[in-house]
């Protein structure tokens, strides 16, 4: 055995890979292939499942009812990604122009909101929005500049705007990377090609950073489609996504199969995000 | 004295993938022997010297070392150490720690190793650095502790990776002759892998040139200078005039003609060579004199005489190179001494004769 | 090129120096919104987490209540220790399974690497309700359900669902593995190599020279594991069964029942450790003496 190690590299690899691999395979890999039996499986009289084959799940999942909560799941995802790059290159791009030290302390700054809890951040953004009690409308209406609450709660407008505060910051890491790597002799080379700042923007900066914002674009709008406390809390039970429905056939209504349906078509579209991403990657020629 | 070679590869190839990095090289380098492999980037230099040092495996081949064969022994079984490019110092150790780390992995007491960690450090003049970080040393300084690191271990064999690339020009030389007279001091052999010819030239017994994974040819710097075996060699090392000759006798003597048939003797030809083949002459710029038509001797079969125009002067201090056209459209190049300043130079246009011995002229093969 | 043309290439290039500026003092003030925007939503919090009231919108006083009534809550206090004990416990085993995998994946080079590479990503990418939802189903069908660890964890006595700290395991690992393999490709092999050629064995090699230098990032990789783990609300929700609470599922809990200026309490609590694990991983950093200009955030 030792000596098997000693002669053999790619022995030694898998004796070193074998703890997390065998742990994956069993708690990650075997759990995804459950899911997708699952997915076309009858549901049980009280939960569970029943051994049989149906594909009725997925007809049921393109029923309007589920299916509009799906598309709105995906706008919601695709603006909020939206929001996050018109908002965050700027911010990225500020972050650039200022000297390396407060750079680097920019960056750090950027980087704590993000890294206090998820639940926290949607909860603050809970007490600001609340139609009559949320600080926002209370102060509105205690100013008089108001006279009636604004909506500002429980609807897609509330959920985007968690969403955005969530995933702002890694929109802004990567294309802040990107945007620092660039070589500054590139834009005085274009400048002094008789580039105006505009065109040196157009032609020069946005296609080199288009890596990062690429990176940016998916690091939210994964997360974003996949979204379960931001509509749970800032949803007020009425704007739902797919992932409460999804989390309502098992906490619920015990419908696992078609629970396991939605969660399938939902990582099918994750995975379709993601495919995209890495050809526009492939296409800019850019290693992300 | 003992007539084991210190390290001897014996027909060692190393293949990785489709490249073949070294190819069927065979090398003796005896005990106490000041040994560089020299060659341009990526000629299997490097990996040469990892093959003996254990970091690489021969895909063929045998490696042997104080007579004893080495197989797949790993690195840390074999009686050589190494001096890395970067030097590879352990950031995370003191200069102490690094130079001692090799004797605690040996179990050495600690005693020993305390009294030989200074000895090492002294001879390479770090007294009082015990304490720092390779981080805190100067370039020249961590070179100096990756020598001590290696040489406290009393290897039978050091090797040494372009240890001078990093360091300024400079200093450099000046490690060079460090280097050279430590060597002679310590009477451990060397390999030195280098690119640069006249590094190799200056501190080597011996050098083998190679190219392309190949060993072109292992001789004395002078003897590698003088009378290279091949046309790689004879370009690597120093400068040289090519032109492109016919063979038309081999012998008693070599003669050679110029594409306008002008017959030229010669001192060498490559062996496989044969009459009548296309080959190459090469002659040293500064074996070659430049003469007026009223200064000529009768001619005679050792000399080489060829005419031309003088088209170029260029003045380098120490010499001023001029380059001649010859009447065929071939150049050369005469590298003339500054003897005397007020000597009337030659002028661009003048007729001129260039002469040269013909023991310096070498028929080389083409490729 | 002439005089003339020079000139005219220096206008053109340099824009107005006034729209220079203006546009400058635009860019640096739509930065210093960006940052408020960032930070007020949780000032906002920590200051009504003071407020002598009920409400969370109209300041009525100072008060530290909030927190006494926070710490007289058995069931926070508990939930607090749960959050602990899986944090300590799966950031332990992914760290040694993570960096082991790291070494593997980033030092050889073997068929079937691209497959074992993508199984350990794909816990990243993935969203963390789908892999909950995988892991709900998988503990449900297998068999091995939500049966407690009965543990006695710092005086308290805690019931810990194994399937807790596999699901948190299950996704840290990767998160190591990643950090982890990051610093390992940064290093130097042939330092490696130059212990190998100073008679050091593959194990004194590992221990004397890779190890201490992959600390920084096995240290790193544990730091975030750690912080994932105390963080993890989803798949802490659909992977402990009925009655376990780590301090996040119990604040959504409370957050459903009603807002109330306990939870600001809570959060502040909670924003605290999160400093103070930032502050430890910049300490971790500069003294690993690391230039690296990005933060690094695990992905």
């Amino acid at each position: 055995m030792q000596e098997l190690l000693r002669r053999n590299p790619a022995a030694r690899a898998w004796a070193l890979i074998m703890p997390s691999l065998v742990f994956l395979l069993v708690f990650f890999v075997a759990p995804l292939f459950i899911v997708l039996i699952y997915s076309f499986l009858t549901r049980g009289k009280y939960g569970g499942v029943v051994w049989q084959f149906n594909p009725e799940n997925f007809q049921r999942a393109l029923d309007p009812l589920y299916f509009s909560t799906f598309l709105r799941s995906i706008y919601i995802a695709v603006v909020t990604t939206l929001i996050c790059l018109v908002l965050g290159y700027p911010l990225a791009y500020w972050i650039t122009t200022r000297p390396p030290g407060q750079r680097n302390l920019l960056m750090l700054a950027l980087m704590i909101p993000f890294w206090t809890n998820f639940l926290i951040r949607t909860y603050a953004w809970l007490t600001l929005l609340r139609t009559n009690t949320g600080l926002i409308n209370v102060s509105l209406m205690s100013l008089g500049v108001i006279k009636k609450p604004l909506p500002l709660f429980a609807n897609d407008f509330a959920i985007i705007l968690g969403l955005v505060y969530g995933w702002l910051p890694v929109m802004v890491l990567p294309i802040y990377a990107a945007l620092e790597r660039l070589d500054k002799s590139l834009i005085e080379a274009a400048q002094d090609l008789y580039a105006t700042n505009r065109h040196v923007f157009l032609r020069v900066i946005w296609p080199l950073s288009l890596p990062g914002v690429v990176a940016g674009s998916m690091l939210v709008f994964i997360p974003a489609i996949g979204s379960f406390v931001t509509p749970a809390i800032l949803g007020g039970g009425k704007s739902l996504m797919i992932g409460n429905i999804i989390s309502n056939q098992f906490l619920a209504a015990h419908d696992w199969p078609f629970g396991s349906a939605l969660s399938t078509l939902m990582m099918l579209v994750m995975l379709l995000g993601t495919l995209i991403y890495f050809r526009s990657a492939l296409r800019e020629g850019g290693g992300v | 004295m003992d007539s084991t070679p210190a390290v001897e590869l014996c027909d060692v190839v190393k293949t990785f993938g489709e490249v073949t990095a070294v190819d069927h090289v065979s090398i003796q380098i005896q005990d106490g022997e000041f040994f560089s492999l020299l060659g341009p980037s990526g000629c299997g230099k490097t990996t040469t010297l990892r093959l003996i040092a254990g970091f690489e495996m021969p895909t063929s081949g045998e490696i042997r070392i104080g007579g004893e064969t080495q197989g797949f022994r790993p690195p840390f079984r074999r009686p050589v150490n190494t001096v890395f490019q970067q030097y590879a110092l352990f950031p995370h150790m003191t200069v102490y720690e690094n130079v001692a780390f090799g004797l605690q992995m040996q179990k050495i007491d600690r005693a020993e190793i305390r009294r030989r960690v200074g000895e090492a450090l002294e001879m390479v003049h770090l007294q009082g650095m015990e304490k720092r970080r390779p981080k805190q040393l100067s370039g020249g300084q961590q070179q100096r502790v990756a020598l001590a690191r290696a040489l406290v271990n009393r290897p039978k064999v050091l090797l040494l990776d372009e240890p001078l690339g990093a360091l300024d020009l400079k200093l450099r030389k000046a490690m060079q002759l460090e280097l050279k007279s430590l060597q002679e001091h310590v009477g451990i052999t060397f390999i030195y892998v280098t690119h640069d010819q006249e590094e190799a030239l200056t501190m080597s017994d011996r050098i083998a040139v190679m190219n392309e994974g190949k060993v072109l040819q292992i001789d004395a710097p002078a003897e590698l200078y003088e009378n290279p075996k091949h046309r790689f060699v004879a370009d690597f090392i120093g400068e040289t005039n090519f032109l492109p000759v016919k063979i038309v006798q081999l012998h008693p003597d070599i003669v050679v003609e110029l594409g306008d048939g002008t017959r030229l003797p010669a001192g060498w030809a490559e062996e496989h060579l044969r009459v009548g083949q296309e080959a190459m002459l090469s002659i040293r710029p500064e074996k070659i004199n430049l003469y007026e038509e009223r200064e000529l001797s009768p001619p005679n079969a050792t000399t080489a005489r060829v005419q031309g125009t003088v088209e170029r002067l260029v003045y380098v201090g120490t010499d001023t190179h001029h380059t001649v056209r010859l009447r065929n459209g071939d150049t050369i190049v005469a590298r003339l001494q500054n003897f005397y300043v007020e000597e009337e130079p030659w002028e661009v246009g003048e007729t001129t004769y260039a002469q040269w011995d013909a023991a310096h002229a070498r028929v080389l093969s083409k490729e | 090129m002439t005089t003339e043309t020079l000139t005219a290439t220096q206008e053109r290039a340099r824009p107005q120096p006034r729209r220079l500026a203006l546009g400058s003092w635009l860019l640096s003030g739509y930065g210093i919104v960006g940052y408020l925007f960032l930070y007020l939503p949780i000032i906002i919090v920590v200051i009504f987490s003071f407020n002598d009231s009920r409400s969370t919108a109209k300041w009525a006083g100072f008060t530290i209540d909030w927190y006494r009534e926070m710490l007289a809550d058995r069931q926070i206090i508990l939930s607090l220790w749960n959050s602990l004990f899986v944090a300590i416990v799966s950031t332990a085993i992914s760290t040694v399974m993570g960096t082991l995998a790291a070494m593997g994946l980033e030092r050889y080079s073997f068929r079937g690497k691209l497959a074992v590479d993508s199984i350990l990503y794909l816990p990243i990418i993935i969203p963390d309700i789908a892999m909950a939802i995988m892991l709900l189903i998988f503990f449900n069908v297998s068999g091995i359900g939500f049966e407690p660890w009965r543990v006695q964890f710092l005086g308290n006595r805690l019931a810990v669902p194994y399937s807790v700290i596999i699901g948190h395991v299950a996704f840290n690992i990767s998160f190591v593995a990643v950090v982890v393999r990051a610093r390992l490709a940064n290093m130097d092999r042939t330092l490696e190599e130059a212990a190998q050629d100073l008679y050091a064995n593959t194990w004194q090699t590992f221990r004397r020279v890779t190890l201490p230098m992959l600390m920084p990032g096995i240290l790193g990789g544990a730091l975030l594991a750690f912080t994932l783990s105390l963080d993890d609300f989803v798949i802490t929700f659909f992977t402990s069964g009925a009655g376990f609470n780590t301090l996040p599922v119990r604040v959504f809990g409370m957050i459903k029942k009603g807002v109330t200026p306990k939870i600001n309490a809570v959060s502040t609590l909670m924003l605290l450790f999160s400093l103070a694990l930032i502050f430890i991983s910049i300490l971790l950093r500069t003294r690993a003496g690391d230039e690296e200009e990005t933060i690094q955030f695990g992905m």
